[in-house]
This record gives C-alpha cells, sequence and structure tokens, in this order.
C-alpha cells in the first residue's frame, strides 16, 4: 500500500443535529438539517459547489440506496453512494469520500450520515435480518460486549464500579453538550443499581436508542482557503479493519482486544506518524456503545497496556481535565447511537475540537485527535485522525 | 433370535412437588414428584436424548433403522424420526417410522423392530420414545402424567438380553382419547376403560404369553408394563398371582406416568438392576396390549455403569420452585409473549449437518476444528480442504452473559427479557469453539460462570414461521 492521505483532505463543514428521541422528525428532515448546517459553515453551495455525496446508513431507507439523499435534499443528476458497515457505516461513508477527493476525483463533497431508531420502536435496535437463520441468531448487541466484560472481569479483576466510572465521566461531560440525548450527570450508585440488559451490563453501561444525522464537507486544502480561510482540518489519518461477525465461534478469540481495533488503530498511527497517542496527540473519542467498550478501545488504541484501562479510568486520566481526554461530547452514552450517522458526528465532534470551536466541553489546546468508530460484534473497526493544517 | 443390543433413557432435570399442584389446583395430593419437560423439551427432543444414552460406544452408522413411539408427538404431519436419526447421526439409508396415537406405541414399534430383524430386513433397529402429555390444570391426570424418554436398540447380534415372540390383542375401547384438535385428554367413564380395557387387556396379553411359551408368572424376576394410575399394577399383580415384589417399582412417586414410553422405560430401569438368566415380562397397554418378555444374557454386565439411564437421571434433578413456572414450561398459561421473526426453513434444510447431527470442519492445513462449515478455515483461510467432524459433546464455559434483550430462539420486544437467554462462548473438548444458549440452569453468575464444565443437550431453539426447530444448546453436566 503505498497512498497517503496524510493532509489531502480537509474538512470545511461540518453539521449536526440534536440528538434524542426526535419523535416530530423524519430522517429526511435530520439530513437536511445537518447538511445545511455544513454548507453553511462550509460557504459553498449545495447544488453549485457539491459534486458527489456519500451516505452512511443501517436501517432507514434499506433499498433506497442513493435516494437515501438525493430525495430530500433535491440534490438530482449527481453522484450518491450509501455506505452501509454496521455501527461504522458513517466513518466508512467519511472514508469513502475522502479517498475519492485525495485522489482527485472531486473538489467539493459530501459525506454524512443518519439514523431514525425510534420510528421502529420496542427495546433496543431493530432487526437485521440476520436473524432470519432460526438457530445461528445473533446475540443482543449488549450481549455481544458482556461476554467481554465477564472475561475481562475474570482475567484483570475489573469490576462493575469500573464500567459505572465511564459513564459516570461520559455523562459529566455530555451534561454540558447541547445536542447530547442525555444531559444529566450520573453516580456510580445509580449506574450499579440500574436493572441488568445484559449481565454483568446494567442500563447505564448501554448506550441509548437515539435519532440523529450529521454531515461533513470535505475538499482539498488548497481550495478549502477559498471557501473558509485557515478555518479548517485536515484529515491526518484513516484506519479501517473489517473481521468476523461471528467472534464466538474462532477459536482464540480472547474477547478482551477487538482485532478490528488493533489494526485500524495501527494503520492510522503509522500513518499519522503517531508512535504514542498519549504524547502525539491531544484527545480521543472513541465508540462507548457499551462501557467495557470503551474500556476495551483505550487498550486497542495503544493508551495503556492490556489490563490498564481500569487504572486509566479510576485514575481520570481521561477524564476532561485529565492528561488525556476521551469522549468530551459525553460519546455514545450521552449522544445515543443513530448507527450510521455515529462516526460522522465523531468525525464533526473532532474536528470542532481541533478548531477550538467545541459545542460542549472544549478539550484545552487540542491540535490533534482521533475519533474511533466500531460495529458489528467488534466486526468493522475505523480510526480517523484530524488535527490542524 | 433378536436381542437387547443396549438401553437408554432420558429424565429431564426439573421436578414438580404433587404437594405444589395440590396447592394450586386443591386436587389432594398424592405425594411424591413428577418429572417434567424443560420449555425446550418435547417427545422428539428427548427421544434423542434416551437414543444418545443407549448408543453410548454404539457406532451409529451401523444401525439400519430408527422407530419413533410418543402419544405427544411434535408434529400432526413430518415424522419425528427423520429427524431423531439425522440427531443421532444415523446413515440416510435407513427405515424410520413414528408410531403414535397410542400409549401402546413403544411396544408396537419395539414389536415392529424385532420382526424387522427377525425377517431379516434389519441387522440393528434403535427404537425410542419420547413422551411429554399435558394433562389438564387441576385434572386428576395433571398429577399422574411426568415427561421421559427411553431407547432400547434391539439386533440380530448377541445381546444383553434375548427378546421373546409377542403376543398381542387388540380392543377398541374408548377412553381416553385425543380428537386431532385436542389438546387435553378426554375420557367419558375411566371405570369401563379401566375394567374392560387396561385390566382385561394387560391380563389376556400376559396370559396368553405364558401359554405361547408355556411360562408361569413366578418365573419372572420383573413385570414391567404401564397401567392408567399407581392402583393398577396391584391389580395386574393380584389378577395375574404375582407377589407384589415382583412389581418393577413404576417410578410414579418420582417421575410420573410417560404414556407410550412407560412399559419401556420400566423395562430399561429392570435391565439396569438385572442379573443374568432374568426373566423379565413388559407390556404396553393402549386400545388392546402387546406382551413380550426378555431373558438376560451374562452380557448385561458389560452395560453396567455405562449409561445414565433411570438411575443417573433420576438423582440428577432440579425443583421447579412454584406452580406457576411449571404452567409457563407447558404453555397453559396467559402470559406476556415476546415477539419473534421469521426465520427460513430452507436454511435449516441446507445446514441439516451443522445443526442436527452437529458436525464442524476440520482444516485440512491447519487442523483447526471450527464450527460452523465454512469454505475456508477459519484459521488459515485454507479453501475447500477439509474434513467434516462431529464436535465433541462436552466442553467448558470460556465466557458468558445473561441476555435481558433477546431471550432464546430469537425473542425479543418487551416480553423478551422475561425469559433471558443464558448464552456462553464454550471450547470443546476437541478444541471447537461454539456459541449455546444454556438450559437447565437458572441466569445466576453462581450458576453459570468462567470455567464451567458443559455438556451438549438436543433441544428445540424456537418457533417460528409455523415450524419448531431443532438443534443443540448446553446444560451443567448431569452426572
Amino acid at each position: 500500500m503505498v497512498g497517503k492521505i496524510k493532509d489531502k483532505v480537509a474538512i470545511i463543514g461540518t453539521g449536526v443535529t440534536k440528538f434524542g428521541e426526535i419523535w416530530e422528525k423524519d430522517a429526511e428532515d435530520l439530513l437536511v438539517e445537518a447538511v445545511y448546517e455544513a454548507v453553511k459553515e462550509a460557504n459553498v453551495d449545495l447544488k453549485k459547489d457539491v459534486e458527489a455525496v456519500w451516505v452512511g446508513t443501517q436501517y432507514h431507507f434499506t433499498g433506497m440506496s442513493g435516494a437515501i439523499f438525493s430525495d430530500p435534499l433535491k440534490f438530482f443528476g449527481k453522484p450518491v453512494t450509501r455506505v452501509e458497515n454496521f455501527c461504522a457505516s458513517g466513518m466508512d461513508a467519511i472514508r469513502n469520500a475522502a479517498y475519492a477527493v485525495a485522489a482527485g476525483m472531486y473538489d467539493i463533497v459530501i459525506a454524512c450520515g443518519v439514523e431514525k431508531i425510534l420510528d421502529y420502536g420496542g427495546r433496543g435496535l431493530p432487526l437485521t435480518g440476520l436473524e432470519l437463520h432460526p438457530v445461528f441468531g445473533m446475540p443482543s448487541p449488549p450481549a455481544m460486549f458482556a461476554l467481554c466484560a465477564n472475561r475481562a472481569f475474570k482475567v484483570w479483576g475489573w469490576t462493575k464500579e469500573d464500567l459505572a466510572r465511564v459513564a459516570v465521566k461520559n455523562h459529566y461531560n455530555g451534561a454540558r453538550h447541547p445536542k447530547a440525548h442525555f444531559r444529566r450527570e450520573i453516580t456510580v450508585e445509580a449506574a450499579l443499581k440500574a436493572p441488568i440488559i445484559a449481565y454483568p451490563l446494567g442500563l447505564y453501561d448501554c448506550c441509548a436508542m437515539s435519532d440523529g444525522a450529521a454531515a461533513v464537507i470535505l475538499t482539498r486544502p488548497e481550495i478549502a482557503k477559498q471557501y473558509v480561510g485557515d478555518n479548517y482540518a485536515t484529515i491526518k489519518a484513516i484506519g479501517m479493519a473489517v473481521e468476523t461477525l461471528e467472534p464466538w465461534y474462532r477459536p482464540y478469540e480472547s474477547f478482551l482486544s477487538f482485532p478490528a481495533n488493533v489494526k485500524a488503530a495501527e494503520a492510522a498511527y503509522k500513518e499519522a506518524g503517531v508512535t504514542d497517542p498519549l504524547k502525539d496527540l491531544d484527545f480521543g473519542i472513541v465508540h462507548d456503545c457499551f462501557t467495557i467498550t470503551e474500556l476495551i478501545n483505550y487498550q486497542d488504541m495503544k493508551l495503556c497496556k492490556p489490563g490498564e484501562a481500569a487504572s486509566l479510568i479510576r485514575e481520570g486520566v481521561t477524564a476532561i481535565n485529565g492528561e488525556f481526554p476521551i469522549n468530551p461530547d459525553g460519546g455514545l452514552k450521552c449522544f445515543g447511537h443513530p448507527i450510521g450517522a455515529t462516526g460522522v458526528r465523531m468525525t464533526v465532534e473532532l474536528t470542532r475540537q481541533v478548531l477550538g470551536r467545541a459545542e460542549g466541553l472544549q478539550v484545552k489546546n487540542a491540535e490533534a485527535g482521533f475519533a474511533h468508530n466500531l460495529g458489528g460484534a467488534y466486526t468493522v473497526a475505523t480510526v480517523t485522525i484530524i488535527g490542524r493544517p | 433370535m433378536v436381542n437387547v443390543l443396549a438401553y437408554g433413557a432420558y429424565i429431564p432435570v426439573w421436578r414438580l412437588s404433587r404437594d405444589e399442584i395440590s396447592k394450586a389446583s386443591s386436587v389432594p395430593s398424592a405425594g411424591g414428584e413428577k418429572a417434567v419437560a424443560s420449555w425446550d423439551e418435547d417427545s422428539l427432543s428427548m427421544a434423542v436424548e434416551a437414543g444418545i444414552d443407549c448408543l453410548t460406544g454404539v457406532n451409529p452408522k451401523e444401525v439400519d433403522g430408527l422407530f419413533f413411539a410418543s402419544t405427544s408427538p411434535p408434529f400432526r404431519e413430518k415424522n419425528a424420526s427423520s429427524i431423531i436419526a439425522s440427531a443421532l447421526d444415523l446413515r440416510k439409508d435407513v427405515t424410520t417410522a413414528d408410531f403414535t396415537n397410542t400409549t401402546k406405541a413403544g411396544t408396537a414399534a419395539l414389536k415392529a423392530a424385532v420382526d424387522a430383524v427377525k425377517a431379516g430386513s434389519a441387522k440393528k433397529i434403535l427404537v425410542v420414545a419420547g413422551e411429554c402429555m399435558v394433562a389438564t390444570p387441576s385434572s386428576d391426570l395433571e398429577q399422574l402424567y411426568g415427561d421421559a424418554a427411553a431407547a432400547l436398540l434391539v439386533g440380530e447380534d448377541e445381546g444383553i438380553a434375548k427378546i421373546s415372540d409377542f403376543f398381542s390383542v387388540v380392543e377398541p375401547i374408548p377412553g381416553p382419547w385425543k380428537r386431532s384438535m385436542d389438546v387435553f385428554p378426554q375420557r367419558f367413564e375411566s371405570k369401563l376403560d379401566l375394567r374392560y380395557g387396561f385390566i382385561k387387556n394387560t391380563v389376556e396379553a400376559m396370559q396368553g404369553l405364558l401359554k405361547k411359551h408355556g411360562l408361569s408368572i413366578k418365573d419372572f424376576s420383573k413385570l414391567t408394563f404401564n397401567a392408567p394410575d399407581p392402583r393398577g399394577y396391584f391389580e395386574i399383580a393380584g389378577r395375574m398371582g404375582a407377589d407384589p415384589k415382583q412389581i418393577q417399582d413404576p417410578m410414579f412417586k418420582n417421575v410420573g406416568l410417560t404414556g407410550a414410553v412407560h412399559p419401556l422405560f420400566l423395562l430399561v430401569a429392570a435391565l439396569e438392576k438385572a442379573q443374568s438368566e432374568e426373566k423379565i415380562l413388559c407390556a404396553g397397554y393402549g386400545d388392546g396390549c402387546d406382551a413380550f418378555y426378555v431373558e438376560t444374557t451374562n452380557k448385561i454386565e458389560d452395560l453396567k455403569g455405562s449409561r445414565r439411564a433411570t438411575s443417573i437421571y433420576l438423582k440428577s434433578k432440579r425443583m421447579l420452585p412454584t406452580y406457576e413456572e411449571y404452567l409457563d414450561f407447558k404453555r397453559l398459561r396467559e402470559k406476556a409473549q415476546p415477539e419473534r421473526p421469521r426465520a427460513s426453513v430452507v436454511t435449516y434444510w441446507r445446514d441439516e449437518k451443522m445443526l442436527l447431527p452437529l458436525y464442524g470442519r476440520k482444516c485440512g492445513k491447519c487442523g483447526a476444528i471450527t464450527y460452523p462449515i465454512e469454505r475456508c478455515c477459519f484459521i488459515c483461510g485454507e479453501k475447500d480442504n477439509y474434513e467434516e467432524v462431529k464436535i465433541a459433546r462436552k466442553g467448558k464455559v470460556y465466557t458468558f452473559t445473561f441476555d435481558y434483550l433477546y431471550g432464546p430462539g430469537f425473542a425479543y420486544g418487551e416480553s423478551a427479557a422475561l425469559n433471558p437467554s443464558i448464552r456462553v462462548v464454550a471450547d470443546m473438548e476437541d478444541g471447537c469453539r461454539l456459541f449455546l444458549e444454556l438450559s437447565d440452569c437458572k441466569p445466576d453468575p453462581k450458576e453459570v460462570y468462567i470455567d464451567m464444565p458443559i455438556e451438549l443437550t438436543f433441544r428445540f431453539m424456537c418457533e417460528r414461521s409455523n415450524f419448531r426447530f431443532y438443534s443443540w444448546r448446553g446444560r451443567p453436566i448431569r452426572e
């Protein structure tokens, strides 16, 4: 592999809707809202300037493909590609869009994501079609990650209190973000008392079912200046890896690390020239669909050695005022997880932090950071590093 | 001469105290307890368990036929025996049949197996019987019925017991009956059924058998047969002039009456304790009666301790804490139900070898044993180079969870949390990883834990698309 993306793609516009139970709006409304916020920030004309679109979505519109985007925005006659890669659909949309720009195929493109989970009703994520097999059905998402928690408890002595500390930290941050779904702090005691969803994960160990949309506008740095002056960030690296959707059938699968994470992080760090993320980067956004996932992500992202993630959360290293803040926005814990939107929202947050205009808590001296998006049964991992040009 | 080559039995782990039934129904308690199949067990799945027990140490590919007997088969149209034969990994060129609609079905199936061997059309036939009868709540039958299964392998080889010629009578006695649409048994006059059905037919068949073979009732160490109630055993003993000690313990106190299974079940129990050169009489009543006897050989000792049969499965038990849980197991009370999506019968058919006899693959290059069977090796990626291997039946838990969001068999929605799925990643003894739901235990970290030893158990996984899907779950080892 010889291609490099470093500093070839600029993010000039970001848009994100309020996340939450948005009963009164549909997915089309949300997408229009996020895209127009990004368009305004980038000072571009949607119809005249934008040449192509990638949109990440898992559930909604399935079967509508490119019309997901073209219909609500009346954006006709141009290429639109629907990207679906489980919970990492959003960041994979960005990855595809970024590569098209870097390759010189387009000057200005949009990558966006949307999901309208609440329209499906019920508890947990809507079904995917994988359940069509009468025996090889999937466990629920919390159960997939609970398998890791019980293993970590046994091997490393982590406890439910350690998981609760992740929730408490993210709720502290999310309480201060105007677009978060949940904007209230919680206590360790409350987290420990919550009903069990998939043992040992309780209600506060799980992200919520939420609706939302997010969008970014990408171009090359030399074009960026014409639209936003110096007010843009550049992509330093994108790493991605896909492993198995059936980790429970793979002999030697440890359930203590996600191989897709490790490979995506290694690729991204290598491309960005990161040797020690704690020193070379300022903060991170990780996919905290469940509290245990955040802790395992610390290790896979090389923030600490295997088994030490619980110490990081106990010692406040990843708190907003800690040495290396993680999820300063409140993460999926507070935003919920509208599947296709999440990876894009993370990238919006990362960009705004780097540009010093975070909507919630601003990480001090944030010059570069990573966003990590994980999907499936730890199947798909994407890591994007963004910094000032 | 046709012989019994091996025996096996199965009793579900759950028992319900008759005092609990009495409290809920105000029918006086008959005392003791009854065996209750788990919510994911039925006559078919329990017959597979008895078949596994019976075939311990036997190559299933040497079996030429499988007969299944039950008054409670899970399908009205669809052979249970075809599914059982596959789950037990029999060859495809075997004969199968279901014997049903009467409590005599167990002995009728055995007679057909013996006749087939005698006629030379098969060398070995496995007869399995499973019963999971549902009685009307608060009826007296509710305390009588129990759930269990039994299996006998018969063949022309030298065996543990020789099987005599049968003597049969037939009688279209009215009751009990179930019409096609009936869930619960119907009766009109049970005294008539008892006197002109059970007692008359059983005595006629036994006496006919004695006369045919020139034997006296005193020649038998044990009498094994089914009766419509516990008193029936003493009634027959009296009429046959037998010493009550000759009556095989009918296991009413701890299992219950198990319909078509019962004569074979009691015969298995008698064989477990028998010495060589004992004669054991067996009769199966229901719309008539079949009678035969077996005479043990000195090979009977060879099987002792090799099978769980009634002795181990009787001891390995857990009490159902409440009558309400029993009603839930039998689906006899109104309760919020989870949703279940459609499931594909096509994929079930295509994956038969993985789902019923439970084969995985062994890579021809790196040797990894993995499940399910895929073209490329999970470990080394080698394409189309593998042999199909039967996955080990025992292993231990690598990690686990209790899934309150998706229940067993892909139950989801608001009510799925009522019956969470106990999910375990298991390392089997051959190194294969399986992802199993556990049965026969509770979602409690004291019961389910890392390194917990488990074994596989055949169950129905779910009912979706109006079909009942069978495959394997895990359970705590029963010993």
